[in-house]
């Protein structure tokens, strides 16, 4: 809530900027700054960063959720064989299928199709699964009193396991049915061709140039009207805060910051379709942690428990609504790791949630609970996705592809003791 | 003779008090001293002196033990001088058995290994020694308190102690567990061992002291052979205490209305880990504008009792609550709701999110109020915070300062205001004024006058006896789960502390009406708008 800019904000931009200037000029033939390879490390940091802020929720009441690469694998994998009509899942579902007709006649079979399904049907149906089994998840943590530690360990090993029977162990392309089929809309007068491979498209599309630019004016505009409001709140209130000057300067920068960004992308193919989801995943993970009853309670119940259970809080309740989203963004997660990767194989989603979690304590919230913010998360994963992608392509560390690993291990240990370090020197 | 531990003019100061005023005490070979006084008289205060928790240079005036000056760094001095503290809470293993715990930290061994047949050996000789019919690779764990609390005994003799100092250790056994401590402390007594035996139980402290001593207020105010004195004195000598504070209670106005804030009726509650009963029995009502005063000595449950009302604590047993005309709920959120809130004891552990700033600690409860389909109004949740944090005159910055950094009393306010801000007709108010000062005190009574003066209902649990003659329009002292004594305005504090140590059930008042006799002519909707509750406060 405190407004200046502190010590640790700026270390942690200027850790971003130097590792971005490094990889700048240690990339042969400036590789790094291409639009085109931008794009990708776009691409790649809106899965890390969706991920990320999915963990957040769940670590800003204190837990933790260690299942969520293996979700990812399983939820992607899930949607993909639904999508295209494969695998051992579909048969047990067809057969189901056929049990109905025997059993209640066509007309109830009807309602259950076997798969393939279409795409929106099946990733709805994944997501319910998964918050089904976040539900799960949270409520044996505060039912129980299981640690989350535990719960989700378990969680993770049994979503891999249910993963590769989901898949059989192969590795199924993201194609069914529906690739390259559309659904006619009219609107007005005039038909527009929407996309029928939802799953398929979802990491390949992108926004055209001029909607690329629309869309960050609109965006820019909102963000100044907030501003403005937030401003002219303190001003009435005389909360300590921001002048007026701070503020328009903050809302500059930012903005400039997004329209360069959908120009740079708009050189290569447009904004891409992942950049947007992880954006409207942030930003209601933003507004929920910022805004709502809902996520004033995850940060006293990090805070302290206690105090929140005699404050009135149904600390139980909350805490598995928190676990219930983090499923829903599993799910979204795994939908665009396993189309971005064109293939769902047994190793998608491997070590991804220690990504999360990593970008999460890079970011700046405190594993204990209590401490985080949505903006913060954005950095942290947007330094471990600079930094993966950065060491693929210089010559020397792409010869060495572990040496990805012991760096990003490094920089998570560094950025951690450089912040408890920092904080006390502000105390 | 000379005494084996002598204290001469010991002084500690804590910031803003004095715990220990001038105290001298000493304690002979084989004798068995008792030390009496209420809660916060100063004697866990004298304990961590002797036993080196307390340094030696952090207090004035000096400590012999056997003809020695001692100057104790810490424990580890302190045992080595052959004093051993046996503390309410046990210190023991629960995992290790008998014959470990007694040995922990000084194993014997052989090679560099433990060596289990000789610590065996000598714990078997240990436990006959003393008579106890133990063995010594039980798992702790599986013995009752009674048998731990004789393990933790042989465990200090078993280092050559001299010298034990037992803090309350009849306080959670049964009776036949009690006559045998008090057996085995009699033989230990024989043999030469020299104890400070501490209890609020006074038949037990004549059944065993050869000495009395009483602190009040950090000072030894009376010091006599047990044989020469009697429970009516050392009462009186205990509550001593002058009402030298102002309590600025106005005499409880004309009832507000003809029906009852709350209703207890036969209340039985266990507790949920170990299953025994804590509360037995409880039954009061409470009107609205009245201020119940519950008193008792540590671990009595008045802190179990409020906790339980609210739905934080406790499997019900028996009985029922009611608040107005409805059965209260059990979930704090719900109770709340219904209108009952609770401002809890332990105000940095159970009150604030410490790292949190006032506005965001002070809205906590009342969230609901200030936000319209879950999203938080930032325009009604700042004035609602602002109108309470200028109400209460919490002394901060802003509503943007950290909670954990305030002090005590502007800590306590904070938590008072987040239960106010959800308009309750029962507050629940545990210790509102441990460890804050005199002025916040004073803010804090006049506070109270004014909730009651728009009728809300006030129950004030309250270690301090002034406060609570001072501020209650009736007092119930409980004892040991039940309700000990029930006193009107004028009560004195020999007859609530003479309550609050289990004396008879001295009942001042006529039975309170019950749910089932009260007729019930409330319409649910009492309720006093918060435009009149307001200016006041």
């Amino acid at each position: 809530m405190n407004s200046k800019f502190s010590l640790r904000d700026l270390s942690l931009f200027f850790a971003l900027l130097a590792i971005a200037a490094f990889f700048t000029f240690a990339v042969p033939g400036y590789g790094f700054v291409t639009p085109r390879n931008l794009t990708q490390l776009v691409v790649e940091v809106s899965i890390t960063a969706t991920l990320a802020v999915g963990m957040l929720l769940v670590i800003l009441p204190g837990h933790i959720d260690l299942s969520a690469g293996s979700g990812v694998g399983l939820l992607g994998g899930l949607a993909t064989v639904l999508v295209g009509g494969t695998g051992w899942l579909t048969k047990a579902l067809t057969n189901f299928h056929a049990w109905l007709g025997a059993t209640f006649g066509a007309k109830v079979a009807a309602c259950f199709p076997p798969p393939p399904w279409p795409d929106p049907v099946a990733m709805l149906v994944c997501l319910v699964v998964a918050m089904v089994f976040w539900g799960l998840m949270g409520m044996l943590v505060v039912r129980e009193r299981i640690q989350a530690f535990i719960v989700t360990l378990g969680g993770m090993l049994i979503f891999k396991g249910l993963f590769w029977r989901v898949i059989e162990s192969h590795t199924i392309p993201v194609i069914g049915p529906t690739l390259g089929k559309s659904w006619p809309l009219a609107v007005g007068g005039q038909t527009f061709d929407v996309p029928q491979d939802w799953l398929h498209r979802l990491t390949t599309e992108y926004l055209d140039a001029t909607t690329g630019l629309l869309l960050a004016a609109v965006i820019s505009l909102l963000m100044l009207l907030g501003a403005v409001r937030g401003w002219a709140r303190r001003r009435k209130h005389n909360i300590a805060g921001d002048d007026g000057e701070l503020t328009f300067v903050k809302w500059l920068i930012v903005a400039q910051l997004l329209f360069l960004f959908v120009l740079v992308a708009n050189q290569y193919q447009g904004v891409p379709m992942p950049a947007v989801i992880c954006g409207a995943v942030a930003f209601a993970v933003h507004t929920l942690t910022r805004h709502t009853r809902f996520g004033r309670y995850l940060y006293a119940i990090g805070g302290n428990e206690e105090a929140a259970v005699i404050s009135g809080i149904a600390v139980k309740k909350i805490v598995v609504r928190a676990f219930v989203l983090m499923g829903v963004i599993v799910a979204i997660t795994g939908f665009m790791q396993t189309a971005y990767a064109g293939y769902t194989t047994p190793d998608i989603g491997n070590l991804m949630e220690l990504d999360a979690v990593a970008a999460c304590v890079i970011g700046g919230v405190s594993l204990r609970g209590g401490r985080g913010t949505v903006l913060g998360v954005l950095y942290g994963a947007l330094i471990m996705a600079t930094l993966a992608k950065g060491m693929s392509l210089t010559t020397f560390t792409s010869r060495y592809p572990e040496l990805k690993y012991i760096a990003r291990g490094a920089v998570l240990i560094l950025a951690v003791w450089m912040d408890s370090r920092l904080s006390k020197r502000i105390d | 003779m000379s005494p084996v531990l002598s204290a001469r003019n010991l002084t500690k100061r804590f910031p803003g008090v004095v715990a220990l005023k001038d105290v001298s005490f000493d304690l002979h070979e084989g004798e068995i001293h008792a030390l009496c006084g209420e809660n916060g008289a100063g004697k866990s205060t004298l304990i961590k002196l002797l036993s080196g928790l307390h340094a030696h240079g952090s207090y004035d005036g000096e400590l012999e033990v056997g003809g020695k000056f001692a100057r104790f760094r810490g424990i580890a001095d302190a045992e080595h001088a052959g004093l051993a503290v046996i503390y309410q809470e046990l210190a023991l293993v629960e995992e290790m058995t008998v014959a470990e715990n007694i040995f922990l930290g000084r194993e014997p061994r052989r090679f560099g290994l433990v060596n289990w047949e000789k610590m065996h050996r000598e714990t078997q000789a240990l436990l006959r020694k003393f008579q106890i019919n133990l063995s010594p690779d039980t798992p702790v764990s599986r013995l009752g308190v009674g048998e731990k609390q004789l393990v933790e005994i042989v465990k200090a003799l078993g280092k050559n102690s001299r010298i034990l100092i037992l803090d309350e250790p009849t306080a959670a056994l049964a009776e036949h567990e009690t006559q045998i401590l008090l057996n085995i402390l009699r033989d230990l007594r024989g043999r030469g061992i020299a104890c400070i035996y501490i209890s609020h139980r006074l038949d037990e402290v004549f059944a065993i002291a050869d000495r009395i001593t009483i602190l009040r207020d950090g000072e030894t105010v009376f010091t006599a052979k047990a044989a020469n004195t009697s429970k009516p004195e050392l009462i009186r000598h205990m509550v001593g205490r002058e009402i030298t504070e102002l309590f600025p209670r106005a005499l409880k106005l004309d009832p507000l209305a003809d029906h009852q804030a709350l209703y207890v009726e036969n209340l039985s509650v266990a507790d949920p880990h170990t299953g025994s009963l804590r509360l037995k029995n409880i039954t009061f009502t409470i009107a609205p504008g009245e201020v119940l005063g519950i008193g008792g000595l540590m671990g009595a449950g008045r802190t179990e009792l409020l906790m339980h009302l609210y739905g934080a604590w406790g499997e019900r047993v028996g009985g029922r609550v009611a608040i107005g005309r409805r059965l209260l709920p059990d979930s704090p959120p719900a109770t709340l709701r219904s209108g009952l809130a609770l401002v809890s004891e332990d105000r940095r552990r159970q009150g604030l999110v410490l790292d949190q700033s006032v506005g965001f600690n002070l809205s906590l409860s009342p969230l609901a109020r200030m936000s319209r389909c879950g999203l938080i109004q930032p325009a009604r949740e700042h004035s609602l915070n602002d109108a309470f944090f200028r109400r209460l005159g919490v002394r901060a910055t802003g509503l943007e300062a950290t909670a954990g950094k305030l002090s005590g009393g502007n800590q306590q306010k904070i938590v008072l205001g987040k239960a106010l801000m959800t308009e309750p007709k029962v507050i629940l108010l545990d210790e509102p004024t441990r460890g804050i000062d005199v002025g916040a005190k004073a803010e804090i009574y006049e506070l109270i006058n004014n909730l009651t003066a728009v009728g809300k209902a006030v129950v004030l649990v309250s270690s301090e006896l002034p406060e609570l003659i001072g501020m209650s329009d009736r007092i119930l002292m409980l004892h040991e789960g039940r309700i000990a004594g029930e006193f009107e305005r004028g009560a004195t504090q020999e007859q609530l502390l003479a309550a609050a140590m289990g004396g008879e059930s001295v009942s001042a008042s006529p039975a309170p009406p019950t749910l089932l006799t009260m007729p019930c002519t409330y319409d649910g909707s009492y309720a006093i708008p918060s435009s009149i509750f307001l200016p006041i406060l």
